[in-house]
């Protein structure tokens, strides 16, 4: 186990600049999620910190020592791919054993660490099959399987979920959360789903278009979001997005919406009287007992058992609201939820901070 | 969807003029080929009286004495040792080379490739003076070496084009899991990719082979004493000066050519799924 530090990271591809000085510290023994949008950097950022992509600027630390010279074997480093990337040719107990046989290590080490491995991840009957005769989850188990055996000082994820279908995907997370419990490995994981990141991590990294937006405990990033952006990607159903002006009502801050209604918010926030500014609304706050009641015609219910997602029009736009499973809400008939005015968030219009 | 179905589907007509198409293609190559071999069972005088048809006698000595003659089989062990060697050597270069340009970038590479490509484009014929000149001067006259390496030389263009498409399409994520793992590029080429490529292998051999078996012109030109000769040279043996023993060229040819034809069949599969590897997304 090691921690891992990124000091002022860039990477560049001739004159277009992917990742702009990007600055983290990984503690021994966290696992944190990557999360960000396709095309933000984030599977660039975990490659540099492997060494299979070069540093274009900055340092790479794992344990303390700069690594950006080191070849990813130096670095002691084991990576779980998108793809699997198993050895087609070699049977599971081979593909596991493959880099302790390159490492050098005698055949009944690799043989019992095999067999360790396969145990914590219950693959022992599936030891002499090729990775053609597996399922998905098999593959994937295995792949980790490769990574565990070699006791690494990081394990690096890249999207490792992605190829699996939904539930197998739910089972596969619990299994890396119950594995990383287990091994207590210091982990890297790239994600593009929120969810997967906020069940996984003990720190979840938000970039975008190759910056760090905000890195923080999931619940943090969650009730408090630095910026638009980061309010927008965590959360699902993502959050309701409303533009207005702050105006002021019997000497409390209002925000008055595009539409004409207005919606009251937290005398905290730090606003001024005329400042353009978006306030967000979480799918989840919008309740029948709120203070603040907004309200539209139903467009359309989306029931998924214990809950019902409602999308509703208000000021203009499409909300979403999540009720109980047996809301009576029906399409056409008219909607009303409230919200409770320390739950909405206000961001500043041109900046897109958290205000 | 399997050839089956799609020909039962098709319109009479279609599958007519199918049927006769193909029936005239395999005529135009199994007519020579027959014609060949029911020629090894005539003797000289029906040979020239009756070139096409069925022998009036089988004269069945003309392939017996050349199966229980030394020459055939000892040309034989000269065109394994000659073919053997070229595909031996022709894989070891092509694949090492090929990886090279499937995976390490440098500095010019596209035109180091296209130096080898060119070699496409010469026949061996046309370079023979050259060739028989530097073989001379290299003291590997009347040697095998001056008919592999020659041959080993011509292979190298087609050879690393198909060896380096399909390094080219094995999975980035193998390299780089590969790489993880501890591999650098030589473990990686040794351990990874050449298990991966047994298809490819197979074809290359397989057409070097074909090709090195089959060679005329440069074990005659290399060659000159009669215990080198492979089998294609065998021929010249019943070569007179007054005249030529048609019916037992004709015998020796189809003797030789028929462990081709064997081989062919067996291998075919491997041949065209080398030849068509990377054509489309696996």
């Amino acid at each position: 186990m090691a921690s891992v530090g990124l000091r002022h990271i860039a990477k560049s591809y001739g004159a277009l600049q992917v990742v702009h000085d990007v600055s983290l510290a990984v503690e021994d023994g966290e696992f944190i999620a990557l999360v960000g949008p396709s095309g933000c950097g984030k599977s660039t950022l975990l490659r540099m910190i492997a060494g299979l992509e070069d540093i274009t600027g900055g340092e790479v630390l794992i344990g303390g020592t700069v690594v950006n010279a080191m070849t990813p074997r130096e670095r002691n480093i084991a990576m779980v791919f998108q793809s699997y990337a198993l050895y087609p040719h070699m049977s599971v107990a081979d593909n596991m054993g493959f880099n302790l046989k390159l490492a050098g290590v005698t055949k009944p080490e690799i043989a019992r660490r095999v067999q360790e491995a396969a145990r914590m991840l219950a693959l022992e009957d599936l030891l002499q099959r090729k990775p053609s005769q597996l399922s998905g989850g098999q593959r994937q188990r295995v792949a980790m399987g490769r990574a565990v055996v070699r006791d690494p000082a990081v394990f690096l994820f890249d999207e490792p979920l992605s190829n699996l279908d939904a539930k197998l995907r739910v089972q596969m997370r619990t299994e890396i959360k119950a594995l990383h419990q287990k091994v207590g490995t210091t982990s890297i994981y790239v994600t593009h789903d929120q969810i997967e990141a906020m069940t996984l991590a003990d720190r979840i990294v938000v970039l975008n278009a190759g910056r760090i937006e905000q890195v923080g405990t999931p619940m943090e990033l969650y009730r408090t979001p630095a910026n638009l952006f980061v309010a927008g990607f965590i959360g699902s159903p993502a959050m309701n997005l409303l533009e207005g002006t702050i105006d002021a009502d019997q000497d409390q801050p209002v925000v008055r919406l595009n539409g004409g209604s207005s919606i009251r918010i937290a005398p905290e926030r730090r606003v001024r009287r005329g400042q353009s500014v978006r306030i967000g609304l979480r799918p989840e706050h919008l309740t029948a007992t709120g203070d603040e009641s907004i309200g539209g015609q139903t467009l359309l219910v989306e029931p998924t058992g214990a809950q019902t997602h409602v999308l509703f029009e208000f000021a203009g736009q499409q909300m979403t609201a999540v009720v109980d499973g047996d809301h009576p809400a029906r399409h056409g008939t008219p909607f009303r939820a409230g919200i409770d005015r320390n739950l909405v968030y206000v961001f500043d219009g041109e900046s897109g901070k958290t205000l | 969807m399997t050839d089956t179905t799609s020909t039962r589907r098709m319109p009479i007509g279609t599958r007519i003029y199918l049927y006769l198409s193909l029936s005239l293609v395999a005529a135009i190559v199994l007519v020579p080929l027959v014609t060949t071999a029911l020629g090894g069972f005539k003797t000289l005088g029906d040979l020239r009286v009756n070139p096409f048809g069925l022998p009036s006698d089988w004269v069945w000595s003309n392939y017996v004495d050349i199966l229980f003659g030394e020459r055939y089989w000892r040309q034989m062990v000269n065109s394994l040792i000659i073919a053997c060697t070229t595909v031996f050597l022709t894989l070891v270069v092509s694949s090492m080379a090929a990886f090279c340009f499937a995976h390490i970038r440098f500095f010019g590479a596209n035109q180091l490739l296209n130096y080898f490509l060119i070699g496409l484009m010469f026949p061996a014929a046309t370079a023979i003076l050259p060739l028989f000149i530097r073989i001379r001067d290299l003291g590997l006259l009347d040697s095998y070496w001056g008919v592999i390496l020659p041959q080993v030389a011509f292979g190298l263009g087609m050879s690393i084009l198909l060896f380096r498409n399909y390094f080219r399409n094995l999975p980035e994520d193998l390299f780089q899991a590969a790489f993880v793992d501890g591999c650098g590029y030589i473990r990686f080429f040794w351990y990874i990719s050449l298990p991966l490529s047994r298809p490819i292998v197979a074809t290359v051999g397989i057409v070097t082979f074909v090709s090195s078996w089959n060679s005329y012109i440069l074990p005659l030109i290399m060659l000159n004493t009669e215990s080198k000769y492979p089998w294609p040279l065998g021929i010249m043996v019943y070569r007179g000066e007054f005249g030529t023993d048609w019916q037992l060229v004709l015998a020796f040819i189809t003797l030789t050519i028929l462990p081709t034809i064997i081989v062919f069949f067996l291998a075919q599969k491997h041949i065209i799924a080398g030849l068509t590897a990377g054509a489309v997304k696996s």
